[in-house]
């Protein structure tokens, strides 16, 4: 594709400055400040002390603490397990939903609808009606069968998070994997039928593969935005019991906004950053090969 | 046999939509039961609907919340589009050396954990007396969607023939007409549901509405944390609140259906 006169394009390039600017005006320098924040030892509890450098002292007083680890791990069991369930689960939604039925429409979007529910909701929504142990659902159905209700949250804290989230995650990766049934190629479909292949077969060696690079999207994508995971444990177990259900966002939110920690709680937030970044660089590598040279 | 297995695998489909639905549905439901029915054991199928815990509810002022969360997402949905949008045109019709290298750069920005700024954020509003105001939120939230609305609208105009674009050039329009009069109208559905995206999220918001905001200017998702700490018990009050606060988001997320997906993946899967 050629580009458009080169004259007219100077006065239109300036139509990125604004978005530019206000998105760097947000997102980067304000990133600036927590690095320079990091270092200093301080403390809205106590204004009396102020702002002291302290190069590295909170970065050490974060990986002495074992409470670090604790919400690392968790953040690790809670991304990994979430995403597992949306795979497995999503895949087999879409491969429910690539027939054809009445009415699928509609089941389409019925399975849509918890990825449009404020993680707030979601979380409130689960705590009560669900899972409360005396008036919950899952409490009626354990008097049903005559099992003693469980309580799901102060119980297995981080399990029923894991849940909760992947319920939320699902129809994305319905969708995404759903997109990927429907776009395979017929002709190689057709191929495969010719050869006596069964359906099984097929599956295996033509949908799968071809699969791959739309859960490879889903995957990564799910990763980025699981991992900032907040509303659903703020409003469920506010990250208890102690740090059982803590993850790393909700572990800056504890430290900056319930202890007034800022030097802490940026320092966790350098950290936080610098594992997405590393993350980022493999979503941008297969970005970059998925659209390879397009984008220009 | 395989007449049999179908219905049989619909009849499976159906009902694994009523489960997943079901926390929803119910949320749905309890907001029509007064207090005592709401959390009476098993739960009751059968009962006289009442529209008292909506009035209440809505008598205790839920309505300034949501004022603050339609002029907050509204304004900052408009905002990232205007900028978005002229953003990726200009991205995307203009060949520029360094035009992957910007689009990557938005797309990190979104990538990048909120908590990673949460903090100078509250220090930088704190001391410029924005705290609680809804200017701090309009302005995260408009940088927040911005990325978004580049690359959706990035796919779309990448769809346009060139030719379109260069025959408006032929008749002596400027770059600023051909854009308003025959780019725009082309890309219509794509602004829309890229709009329509930007609003779901900036709506479902939580850790900036939480930690910048205390009664003001504090959005729906913030109002239903305080509410359930303060009135957890009144189930059929705070599902009348849920709902309320999910049905916006839901009902026009449900309208982005079909640029969902390429709108989720910044264009790299076509829905």
């Amino acid at each position: 594709m050629k580009s458009i006169g080169l004259k007219s394009a100077p006065p239109l390039k300036r139509l990125l400055w604004p978005s530019i600017i206000l998105v760097a005006l947000v997102t980067q320098i304000p990133f600036i400040l927590t690095i320079y924040y990091s270092f200093l030892d301080w403390n809205l509890m106590r204004p009396d002390k102020g702002a002291k450098f302290v190069w590295f002292a909170n970065f050490k007083a974060i990986f002495m603490g074992s409470e670090f680890y604790t919400v690392l791990g968790n953040t690790f069991i809670l991304t990994a397990c979430t995403l597992l369930l949306c795979l497995v689960f999503g895949l087999c939604l879409a491969l429910l939903m690539n027939r054809d039925f009445l009415g699928k429409g509609l089941l389409r979007t019925i399975f849509v609808a918890p990825f449009f529910v404020m993680p707030a909701v979601a979380g409130i929504v689960w705590k009560t009606a669900i899972l409360n142990p005396n008036f919950g659902i899952t409490a009626y159905f354990a008097g049903v069968f005559g099992q003693d209700a469980v309580d799901w949250l102060g119980s297995y804290p981080l399990q029923t998070i894991i849940a909760l989230v992947s319920w939320q995650w699902i129809p994305f990766f319905m969708l995404i994997i759903l997109a990927g049934l429907q776009s395979v190629p017929k002709d190689a479909m057709e191929a495969c039928m010719i050869d006596g292949a069964s359906t099984f077969q097929r599956f295996i060696y033509v949908v799968i593969p071809h699969l791959l690079r739309y859960i490879e999207v889903a995957v990564l994508l799910g990763l980025l935005f699981i991992m900032q995971t907040f509303g659903e444990i703020y409003v469920t177990t506010s990250g208890g019991p102690g740090y059982a259900s803590t993850n790393l966002p909700f572990y800056v939110y504890r430290v900056g906004f319930k202890g007034w920690d800022i030097g802490g709680a940026s320092a966790i937030g350098v950290v936080i950053v610098i594992i997405t970044l590393i993350l980022l660089k493999y979503l941008f590598k297969f970005l970059r090969r998925t659209f390879r040279g397009e984008l220009s | 046999m395989k007449k049999l297995l179908a219905v049989l695998l619909t009849i499976f489909t159906y009902l694994a939509a009523f489960i997943y639905f079901f926390p929803l549905l119910w949320m749905f439901i309890t907001g029509f039961k007064n207090e005592g029915e709401a959390v009476i054991m098993p739960p009751s199928l059968f009962f006289h609907p009442t529209l008292d815990n909506y009035k209440i509810v809505w008598g205790s002022g839920i309505g300034a919340f949501l004022g603050n969360s339609a002029i907050i997402v509204v304004i900052s949905t408009l905002l990232a589009l205007i900028l978005g949008v002229s953003a990726a045109y200009a991205l995307s019709m203009f060949r520029m050396k360094k035009a992957d290298d910007i689009l990557f750069w938005f797309i990190s920005t979104k990538m990048l954990p909120a908590v990673g700024v949460i903090i100078p954020v509250y220090i930088i509003f704190k001391k410029l007396g924005l705290l609680d105001s809804h200017l701090a939120l309009i302005l995260l939230y408009t940088a927040m969607n911005i990325p978004l609305a580049v690359w959706m609208m990035r796919s779309f105009f990448k769809d346009i023939p060139y030719e379109l674009i260069e025959s408006t050039q032929v008749d002596g329009a400027t770059g600023l007409q051909g854009f308003f009069k025959v780019t725009l109208p082309l890309v219509k559905p794509g602004v829309i549901s890229t709009g329509l995206l930007c609003f779901v999220f900036a709506w479902n918001e939580f850790l900036f509405g939480v930690s910048l905001t205390y009664t003001n200017s504090s959005t729906m998702p913030v109002f239903m944390a305080s509410f359930m700490t303060q009135e957890g018990l009144f189930w059929g009050k705070m599902s009348a609140v849920a709902t309320t606060a999910v049905l916006p988001s839901v009902i026009l997320g449900w309208f982005t259906q079909k640029q969902l997906v390429q709108g989720l993946t910044m264009g790299a899967v076509k829905g």
